[in-house]
């Protein structure tokens, strides 16, 4: 991740900038512990109480190392019922990465607080069309299969 | 630009700046072996 991920230019203006970076070794306890890690590079998104968000396991390229992060501060607003933050955040993922492996999980949710925001069921037939005319055999495409009857 | 990340060391210090320029962390688990 050193040598490759994090010698990206991108990669370490958007960690320098957008969020709050730090590296700490896997053996240091007592965070190894807390955060019960298992194997490296382990990547996690905390808020500022330290509370796991989500986690990736395993190298990221630098192409999907912000999309793949971007994910995760999504589901974060999220799941802290900001809506529109997630909304945005998510929006920012899909238009400038509309290729990453991310996209799809993220035009799918990007739907799901679409209608938790409004109650319009129109967003989760929206991402679904969407999925299925951009990414038609992804797994996310077909989790929102049911929206095409909304 | 910097060339290089600015990584937090200390966890305290992370969460403090996070709440302040109210930000997520990344956190990084690396192994230097």
């Amino acid at each position: 991740m050193n040598t490759v991920t994090y010698s990206n230019e991108t990669v370490i203006n958007f960690l320098n900038n957008d969020v709050v970076a730090i590296q700490i070794q896997f053996d240091f306890k007592p965070l190894a512990t807390r955060y019960n890690l298992q194997w490296t590079p382990t990547i996690i998104v905390l808020d500022s109480k330290g509370k796991e968000y989500s986690r990736t396991v395993g190298y990221i390229s630098p192409e999907e190392f912000i999309p793949t992060i971007l994910l995760g501060i999504g589901k974060a607003f999220m799941e802290q019922e900001k809506y529109n933050n997630a909304i945005n955040t998510f929006k920012k993922l899909i238009d400038n990465y509309p290729k990453s492996k991310a996209t799809p999980e993220a035009i799918y949710y990007y739907g799901v607080c679409g209608y938790k925001n409004t109650h319009n069921p129109s967003h989760l037939k929206t991402s679904y069309e969407l999925l299925k005319n951009n990414f038609p055999d992804n797994e996310w495409t077909l989790r929102a299969e049911p929206y095409q009857l909304l | 630009m910097s060339n290089y990340v600015k990584w937090e060391k200390d966890f305290d210090t992370a969460l403090e700046r996070a709440k302040r320029e109210s930000k997520f962390i990344v956190l990084d688990f690396f192994n230097p072996y």
